[in-house]
Parts: structure tokens; C-alpha cells; sequence
């Protein structure tokens, strides 16, 4: 960690090469499902189930990142972000099911409304801090998803009620490749704005909120309005992949919508890829989905456990799964960023000082 | 003990005997031909876990039955057959993954429905957009069959059937019935189920007289209870799941909530009502799908008894199947049989082939409206009487009467 | 009015529940300043071993209870000591990630032992109960909301008047003037979730009784949990209490609203705790730390 030596510099560039590699694929497999490369004769690279998971991936990228704008960068642990993805989710499906509004105008509508609404609850919601902010944040996810399930009007749900809302299927060719590159966009705009942030007057005064609040409103920061504008800029992203989702996925209810393990999964990512950082959040996302993808079967690679029957194979991958998060979690405390980022190596001397580091 | 022992090697000998003289008596082609895969992603793990896993018994019960047959006959050609499962950990969006799963990777022939609502309702749509016909048997919703969708079929009766039969039942009796405390819970099938009550029990002249929602899965319905206790409903219908049906039960016995009939859609025909609920579980109705009790004549595959005893002879220490696990049987009856009258395993003409399917089997007839859901098999109503489930209603497949007035939890 | 008390009583002794789940979080939050995502599931661990006890020893549910609350104890002390300690100084989010984790260990474990089947305890005097008038008192329902005032006194007890919970209560004071002055952090760090554990043990047997319950039965209880500890207000034993009685009623109260009132039940319990935390982030009773 003191002197980064040149064989530390190596390593950062090998995973720079990496990452850059893997975009490119990410970026560029796509292309050689269209017809025109098919009919060349290019490999195919990507099927439906190669858009389904990757444009997955890109989802939890993006809220992740979006994640990281208020939880990692300004210290305030949102607890129920899945309410913007929501609302994103079921804005677009109301203005495309009920008022027939073609997709791509109903869009843009959704992160307008995520951003209204943080913007109305994060101002009592932010003057809470640590624990009560999460437990208050995380209170709000619950009751949203709640209320748009079962809110009436002269007995008739206003919002599809429990039978959730049915969208058109999306009529377009190529329709997994277009909703990929959408919402692999919305992800490039949140890396984008994330980068932004970090090297803005606004970006510091939010670093100065995490480190020491009343010394931030002693300098001069309006904390109060940079709290609620990060909060509404990570609804705004968060809210813009729900309005994907719902078209992508064509049915979208409370369980699809608001599910309450996206709030622990998005920030699972960030600090497994490392939080406060411009590429961290969305490392994480895409390392943890695809270990969940592995061992639920449905990547191309899988692995088969030993002595285990088949009945208990899903059940013991899920436990494999919470060993795996309990290591990482006890290991790698600052986040895999770390080892891309160069910053330092994967070495047992490592592992052991970050246990040394945490430990009672 | 020793009369159990023998019992199962019974049972176990007469399935044994059923499968070999179905085998036997239908002889198709003799070539063997490519294995058929067939897919279905399930709850596993996670929060559904305990229906997947009777949906998968009622998938793999055919499974066997068919390979021991040596496979679906498609123009005298036999197709052995295989059924790829994944985990969706009780997960509607991670269930939509792994249907793409089967179908691009693993290039599965058809589909298997999931278990739960919002899976089988995102898992239409992804049948839909790859044009490969989905079977399901655990999606009631009809909100699901309204969409227009081409390549999704239900082999179950409608949502807006489960509870009719209780009705129809009530108003058979003596002294009738009129008035109705109706509970259910907040998701899309059981509001359905409660809905159809709403304007079906006044054409038999019953009216109901309360009408309370509470949230899926909830474990604490004292209150609910109580506001039926203070209407004293001579009928007690709640529409929800196994969890609210005994939260239900367990409180209206500390409240005494008394009425004349307690029924419940989903839950009593499950073993679990009863090992859970003791000597309480008794006097329950509840609408169900099927029961070891119904007759039907089958076209093919097993007669009800047939198929009660394979069930014991797999699965030796559960009890009789419920009907999770029979209509899941069902769903694949309907595909065998369709793929075979299409003679093809393109997924157009079993979708064609599907959509024109009348066949009467052990779980009743199948076929399917021009939505895609089968409104032609009735209902049939179980009670629970000294901790054994018996049919009662309809008449006519019925082996017990209904114990009716149910007595007040003071005077069992 | 008869129906007005009945609610009432109905409410606390449904309470009575929710005090038992929540004094163990609010004692493992509060002291240890770990939000334990795992809860639930230690809760339902106990709700299996008095269904195993009850079922193959016969035993009566609530002789099992002090078993449950033995087993948990020993159980979050082997947890905390040999896993959770290792992450104390790492920042708070983290001890989130490795609850949940250890929360997907636990539920798949179970899922592993007993299978999904649903599980339920009813003993022979199950549903009975003090008839009063119109007003029915559910006997099981009472014992249980005793139990969980018993918990708690015991618990209020252990911190205040034993020298562990001397230890206890300076830990969460200044964790590490606590170690200048000689207590071993570790132990009592893993005294303290042990106590948490014991009591989700207790909580656990008394919910097989009135619910059934499957291995992830307990995911709920984790979120009212919250709820019950923000009302009450953190870091007292009496308020949590306080907090877990007031859960009840506003349940049962929300539940009673006619027609479809009721499905909010869980909106209005957590716009009430948001409400509670805006404007007296200290809870009901609490003390602000």
C-alpha cells in the first residue's frame, strides 16, 4: 500500500485491458445477431438469452451506480431506492397501458416523476442520518409499493391493481438488441453522471457531507439542497432503468416492480465493487449477477456440486452463495475496485491486514 | 404399523401393474426418435418453495410414466422426453431469465408453466415473443388470458371458479345459508376467486354481507376475524393461500368466530392444513381443482385411483397428492396429447394442435377457450372430516355428505 | 364498544409477538450497532426447534421455550465471535451484506433440514381461552404476550444489574474506553448477540404456536422488526416494548378500517415510523444517543 511498486502499476494496466476488453464485447457482440452479419456469415455472439441477461446485467448497473451517488459518495445509506425503480417502472407502464402513449415519449416522463417524488420525501427523509435515514428510506420503499398496489378510485384500481399492468408487446425488429443498447445507454449515463459528479464543485461539496456534516454547512455547502439533489439525481437514473424494465419485461406488478431484495442487491454491488468510486458500483453489478446467474444454471458455464442430489443442488447454491457474500464481506472490505483499480494486489498479506483492519 | 407396510406394498404393486399395462396396451411406434425437452423454471428455494415443489412432483409423475413407455408418439415414431428445471428463487424476473434459458440454450421443444402469478404472467409474455406454446397449471389469474397471448395455455379452472362450488353446495343444503363474510387477500388470483363471489352469491340468494381485503401472506388476521364476528355470517369464505387459511382458522377458533360453513380456496387440500391444524382442520371446505375422489373416464394415461396409488408409490410418505400436484400432471397430458394429434414438433402446429385439444383425463376434461384457459372442467368442493379429505359436492363425484352445520369450536 | 376493547385487546396480544422479535434487535442494533438482517431467521430457527420438540418429545410448547433461548444463545455466540466480529470496525453498510448473507446461509439450511413444508405447534389447549362477556382472551395468545413482557424484564434485568450487562451497556457507551477499562470486547461483544439471539429463540417458539411457519417465514418479522424498534426508540429495553405493543395496535387498527382499508395495514405502520423518525427521531420513549 505505501510504495506502489512497478509490478503494481502492471496489474493496473492488465485490468484496465481487461475492462476495456469486456466493454468492447459487451458493446459489440450485439452486432452479430442483426441480419446483415448473419447473413455474412459472423459467428452469433448473442441470442435472446445473451440480450435477456445482459440487459439484466445493465439494470442493476445502472442502479447501482445511481445507488452510489447518494450511499456511497454522500454517506447516506438509501435503504429503499427500489421505490424510484418502481415508479419509474409502473409511470411508463400507466402512460403506455392506459393512455397509449408510444414508449419512447412515455420514457422520459419516468425519471421526471422519481425525481419529484425523492425530491418530496427526501427533504424531511435526509435530515435523518445513519441507521434512521436507511430504516426511514427503506419504510418508504414498503409503503410505496403497497399503495400503488392497492390505491382506488370509486372501487376501481388506479394503477392496475393486483393484476399488475400488461403492456403491448413492443413491436420492433431486434427487439433484444434495441432494449440492450437502451438500457446499456441509461448505464453509460450514470457512469457518465457519476464521473461528473466526482469532478464537480457539487461532487465535493457531497464527499465534504460523508466526511463531516457540520463542518460541510461551517464551509459554506447548502447541505439540505445537495443531499436532496443527490438523492433526486440517483431516482432520477433509478427511475429511468424502471421505465425500461417495464416494457422490456411487458408485465410489471408489485412483486416485479417493487421487489424488496433489489434494495440489499443494489447495495451489494456498490460496496463489493467498491462505493465512492465512478466504476466500482457497476464492477460490482456485473460480478454479482453473473455469480448469481452461474450458480442458478443459466449461464452457459455451469458448475455441478459434488456429493449433492438433485433435489438440494438449488438449495445448497444459495448457501454456496451466502458463504461467498460472508467471505467477500470479511476479506474484501473496501471492494474489488481495489485490485482493478491498482490501488493494490490480491495477496494473502492483503487479506489478512483487511481482517486485521475490521476485526474486534 | 403392519397394516400401513402392507398397504404401501399394495399400492406400490398396483402401480407398478398400472404402468405396465398402460404400457402395454398402447403400442405406438417402435423406432426411437430425437428427445423432446421440456422446461420449466420454479421456486425451488425462496418463498414459493413449497408449491414448486408439488408442481415438480405432478411434472415428474408423468415424466416417468411416459419414458417407461419409451416416449410421445409422433407419427409412430418414439420421442423420449426430458424436463430441464431451474431455480427462479421464488423470483418473477429471475423466472423470465431462465425461460430464455430453456428455450435459446437449451432449445426446449415446449414449456411448463411456473409456479405464482406474476412468474406465470411475465413467462406468457417471453412464450409469446419466441413463439414456443407454455402449458401451465398454476396460473388462475384470468387477467393473464386476456392479453391475446397465442402460445399460453391453462389446463386449471379459472380463478373465478374456486369458490362458486362452495356456493352452489350451500345453496343445496338445509337449513340454507344467506349470508357471507367474504376474506381475501390482496394479489391477483385471490381477488379474483373473491370478486366472482361478490356477484355470484346473490343469484343464489345469498348475500354478502362483508367484504375485507388484507395483505398476501399475512400471518396475523385477528382483526380480520373479529370484523366477521361481528357481522355473524352464517358462511366464512376466504380467498388466499395456506398461510392466511390456517392464520384464518387458528383465529377464528381463539375468537369463536362460529358460522355454518368455513371454506377456504387454497390451503385445506393441502396435507399441511391438516398436520398443522390438528382435530381444527376438521369441517373445512374448500374449492378445489380435483380430488382423489372424482370420477372421471380417461381417454389415456391413469384412472384417478391409478394415479393416486403411483403418487404413494413415488412419493411414499406424503399422503394422497393434492391437486397442485394433478393438474400439474395435467398440463403435460395436454401437451403429450397435443403433440401427438399434431403429429409434429413444430411449435406452431402443437400450439394449433392445443388450442383444438378435447380430451377427458383423470383430472377432468381438458380444453381450452379461445383465450387459452380450460372453463370446461368444474370445481369440485372437499371437506375435511375426521382428518381425512372427502369430495362432497358435486353429487355426482361426491363419496361423503356434507357435515353441515359445522358445530361451534365449543361443542366438537 | 364490546368490539372497540376487543380490538384493543387483540392488538396487544398480537404485540405481545412483536415485543419478543423486536428486543433482540433492538439490543444487537443498539449495543452493537449491527443491523441484523439475519433476525428473522434465527427466529424461525426456534420456531423448528419447539416444533421438533413438541412433535417428537411431546413436550409442551412452552416448556421448550427456555430451550430455544439455551440453543440461540450458544448458536449467535458461536455466530458473533467466530464471524460478525470480524467486520466491527469495517463501515456500517457492511454489516448489512454480511447478515444478509449469513440470513441466505440460515433460511437455506433450514429449507435443507426440514423442507418447505408449512409447520405448525397446536397444542390441546390451542384456541381456547378466558371468555369475558362478548370479549374472548385467547389463552395461548396471553401466555405469549406474558412471555415476551417476562423476555424483557429478564433482558432489562441482565443489563442493568449483572456485571455482563455493566459491560454491555459501556460497550455501547464507548467501545473503546470499554477495553481501557478491561472488558473483553469479544466476549461480550458475542454475549450481547447471543442475548439477541436467544430472545429471537424465545420469539420463534412462541410464533410456531399462533402461525404456521416455513423456513423463510422469518423475512417478514426482520422488517417489523425495524418498525417496532423505531417506534419504541432505540437503545431501551422499555421502549422497545412500548414500540412492539404500539405495532400491535396500529395493525389491528388498521386492519379494522372497513373494506379494503385494511391491505395498508403495513403503508400506515411504516408511514407512522417515518413519521416517528422525522419528527422524534428519539421514538416514543427513547432517548436519543
Amino acid at each position: 500500500m505505501i510504495v506502489r511498486g512497478d509490478s503494481d502499476r502492471r496489474w493496473r494496466r492488465i485490468f484496465l485491458i481487461l475492462g476495456i476488453v469486456v466493454a468492447a464485447y459487451a458493446l459489440l457482440a450485439p452486432l452479430t445477431s442483426l441480419d446483415a452479419a448473419q447473413s455474412a456469415g459472423v459467428p452469433l455472439l448473442a441470442d435472446r438469452l445473451w440480450f435477456r441477461i445482459a440487459t439484466f446485467i445493465a439494470m442493476f448497473v445502472v442502479m447501482a451506480t445511481a445507488w452510489n451517488i447518494i450511499g456511497g459518495i454522500t454517506g447516506y445509506a438509501a435503504f429503499g431506492n427500489v421505490a424510484f425503480f418502481g415508479i419509474g417502472a409502473y409511470t411508463t407502464g400507466m402512460l403506455i397501458a392506459k393512455a397509449r402513449w408510444p414508449f419512447l415519449v412515455a420514457l422520459p416522463v419516468a425519471p421526471i416523476i422519481a425525481t419529484a417524488f425523492a425530491t418530496l420525501i427526501g427533504l424531511p427523509l435526509l435530515r435523518l442520518r445513519g441507521h434512521y435515514f436507511a430504516v426511514a428510506s427503506l419504510g418508504v420503499g414498503v409503503a410505496v409499493g403497497e399503495l400503488v398496489q392497492n390505491v382506488e378510485y370509486h372501487g376501481q384500481p388506479i394503477f392496475g391493481g393486483a393484476s399488475g399492468l400488461f403492456l403491448p408487446i413492443y413491436s420492433i425488429d431486434n427487439r433484444g438488441l434495441f432494449f440492450f443498447y437502451l438500457m446499456v445507454l441509461a448505464a453509460g449515463i450514470s457512469i457518465a453522471v457519476t464521473w461528473w459528479v466526482l469532478r464537480s464543485r457539487f461532487g465535493y461539496g457531497l464527499i465534504a457531507i460523508r466526511e463531516n456534516e457540520e463542518a460541510a454547512a461551517v464551509l459554506g455547502v447548502n447541505t439540505t439542497a445537495y443531499k436532496v439533489a443527490a438523492f433526486a439525481l440517483a431516482a432520477a437514473l433509478t427511475g429511468m432503468a424502471g421505465g425500461i424494465f417495464s416494457q422490456w419485461n411487458v408485465f410489471i406488478n408489485q412483486d416485479n416492480a417493487f421487489p424488496i431484495e433489489y434494495n440489499v442487491q443494489m447495495i451489494l454491488m456498490a460496496l463489493l465493487g467498491g462505493t465512492g468510486t465512478v466504476f466500482g458500483p457497476a464492477a460490482g453489478a456485473v460480478l454479482l449477477q453473473l455469480l448469481i446467474q452461474f450458480l442458478g444454471g443459466s449461464l452457459p458455464i455451469s458448475a455441478d456440486i459434488p456429493f449433492v442430489s438433485d433435489a438440494a443442488r438449488p438449495i445448497v447454491a444459495q448457501v454456496i452463495l451466502g458463504v461467498l457474500l460472508v467471505v467477500v464481506v470479511i476479506f474484501v472490505p473496501r471492494g474489488v475496485i481495489d485490485f482493478f483499480g491498482g490501488r493494490t494486489r490480491l495477496s494473502l498479506a492483503y487479506l489478512r491486514r483487511s481482517l486485521r483492519e475490521t476485526s474486534l | 404399523m403392519g397394516v400401513m407396510t402392507v398397504r404401501r406394498w399394495a399400492m406400490l404393486a398396483m402401480a407398478v401393474v398400472a404402468v405396465v399395462a398402460c404400457g402395454g396396451s398402447e403400442s405406438g411406434g417402435n423406432t426411437t426418435g430425437s428427445t423432446i425437452t421440456l422446461g420449466a423454471p420454479l421456486g425451488l428455494t425462496g418463498s414459493l418453495t413449497k408449491e414448486s415443489t408439488l408442481t415438480q412432483q405432478g411434472y415428474n409423475l408423468w415424466l416417468d410414466w411416459i419414458n417407461a413407455r419409451g416416449g410421445i408418439v409422433v407419427n409412430g415414431v418414439k420421442h423420449p422426453v426430458k424436463i430441464k428445471y431451474y431455480d427462479d428463487t421464488s423470483s418473477a424476473n429471475q423466472s423470465a431469465v431462465l425461460m430464455q434459458k430453456l428455450i435459446t440454450e437449451d432449445k426446449a421443444n415446449f414449456l411448463l408453466g411456473p409456479y405464482g402469478s406474476a412468474a406465470t404472467a411475465t413467462d406468457a409474455a417471453i412464450a409469446e415473443q419466441n413463439q414456443i406454446p407454455m402449458v401451465e397449471a398454476n396460473g388462475a389469474a384470468q387477467s393473464i388470458f386476456n392479453q391475446g397471448y397465442k402460445y399460453t395455455f391453462g389446463v386449471l379452472s379459472p380463478a373465478n371458479k374456486y369458490l362458486q362450488g362452495v356456493i352452489d353446495m350451500a345453496a343445496t343444503l338445509n337449513p340454507k345459508p344467506t349470508t357471507i363474510a367474504m376474506l381475501s387477500a390482496d394479489d391477483n388470483f385471490s381477488l379474483e376467486v373473491a370478486n366472482a363471489i361478490n356477484t355470484y352469491a346473490p343469484t343464489k340468494g345469498m348475500n354478502v354481507v362483508l367484504f375485507k381485503k388484507y395483505k398476501n401472506g399475512a400471518t396475523n388476521l385477528a382483526a380480520e376475524v373479529q370484523a366477521a364476528k361481528a357481522v355473524n355470517p352464517d358462511i366464512v369464505l376466504n380467498s388466499g393461500h395456506l398461510t392466511e387459511a390456517i392464520a384464518i382458522n387458528k383465529a377464528a377458533k381463539e375468537q369463536k368466530l362460529n358460522a355454518k360453513i368455513f371454506a377456504y380456496s387454497v390451503g385445506p387440500s393441502t396435507p399441511d392444513f391438516i398436520t398443522a391444524l390438528g382435530a381444527d382442520a376438521n369441517f373445512v371446505y374448500d374449492g378445489s381443482q380435483w380430488t382423489p375422489q372424482v370420477k372421471y373416464t380417461p381417454a389415456f394415461y391413469l384412472t384417478v385411483a391409478q394415479y393416486v396409488a403411483a403418487y404413494k408409490a413415488k412419493y411414499p410418505s406424503l399422503g394422497d397428492p393434492d391437486y397442485h400436484v394433478a393438474e400439474s400432471t395435467a398440463a403435460c397430458l395436454a401437451l403429450e396429447r397435443a403433440i401427438e394429434n399434431a403429429g409434429s414438433l413444430d411449435p406452431k402446429k402443437v400450439r394449433d394442435a392445443l388450442a383444438a385439444l378435447d380430451v377427458t383425463v383423470f383430472f377432468g376434461q381438458i380444453k381450452f377457450d379461445s383465450r387459452g384457459i380450460n372453463i370446461y372442467k368444474p370445481m369440485v368442493v372437499e371437506q375435511i372430516q375426521s382428518g381425512v379429505h372427502h369430495t362432497v359436492f358435486p353429487a355426482d363425484v361426491a363419496d361423503a355428505q356434507p357435515m353441515y352445520p359445522t358445530p361451534a369450536w365449543d361443542q366438537r | 364498544m364490546a368490539d372497540f376493547v376487543q380490538l384493543v385487546i387483540l392488538g396487544l396480544l398480537a404485540g405481545g409477538v412483536y415485543v419478543a422479535v423486536g428486543v433482540g434487535f433492538g439490543l444487537v442494533w443498539g449495543v452493537l450497532n449491527i443491523v441484523n438482517l439475519a433476525h428473522g431467521s434465527l427466529v424461525i430457527v426456534g420456531g423448528y426447534l419447539t416444533w421438533q420438540l413438541f412433535t417428537t418429545l411431546h413436550l409442551d410448547p412452552f416448556l421448550t421455550l427456555p430451550v430455544d433461548a439455551v440453543a440461540l444463545f450458544v448458536f449467535g455466540y458461536a455466530l458473533q465471535r467466530g464471524v460478525i466480529n470480524r467486520i466491527i470496525r469495517a463501515p456500517l453498510l457492511f454489516t448489512f451484506l454480511l447478515t444478509f448473507g449469513l440470513n441466505l446461509i440460515v433460511v437455506n439450511m433450514l429449507l435443507l433440514i426440514f423442507g418447505s413444508d408449512f409447520r405448525s405447534v397446536t397444542p390441546s389447549y390451542s384456541g381456547q381461552g378466558l371468555e369475558l362477556g362478548s370479549i374472548v382472551i385467547p389463552y395461548v395468545r396471553l401466555i405469549s404476550l406474558g412471555v415476551a413482557i417476562a423476555l424483557s424484564a429478564s433482558l432489562a434485568f441482565v443489563l442493568n444489574r449483572t456485571r455482563t450487562g455493566l459491560a454491555i451497556n459501556a460497550i455501547a457507551a464507548d467501545r473503546d474506553a470499554a477495553q481501557l477499562v478491561g472488558i473483553d470486547l469479544r466476549h461480550a461483544y458475542a454475549v450481547t448477540y447471543g442475548l439477541g439471539a436467544a430472545c429471537a429463540g424465545v420469539a420463534g417458539g412462541l410464533i410456531a404456536m399462533i402461525q404456521a411457519i416455513t423456513p423463510t417465514a422469518g423475512e417478514p418479522y426482520t422488517l417489523q422488526a425495524f418498525v417496532v424498534v423505531i417506534l419504541g426508540g432505540l437503545g431501551r429495553v422499555s421502549a422497545t416494548v412500548v414500540g412492539g405493543l404500539a405495532f400491535g395496535l396500529v395493525e389491528a387498527f388498521g386492519q379494522s378500517i372497513p373494506g379494503s382499508g385494511s391491505v395498508f395495514a403495513n403503508a400506515i405502520a411504516f408511514s407512522l415510523m417515518v413519521l416517528v423518525l422525522v419528527t422524534r427521531p428519539q421514538g416514543l420513549l427513547g432517548r436519543l444517543r
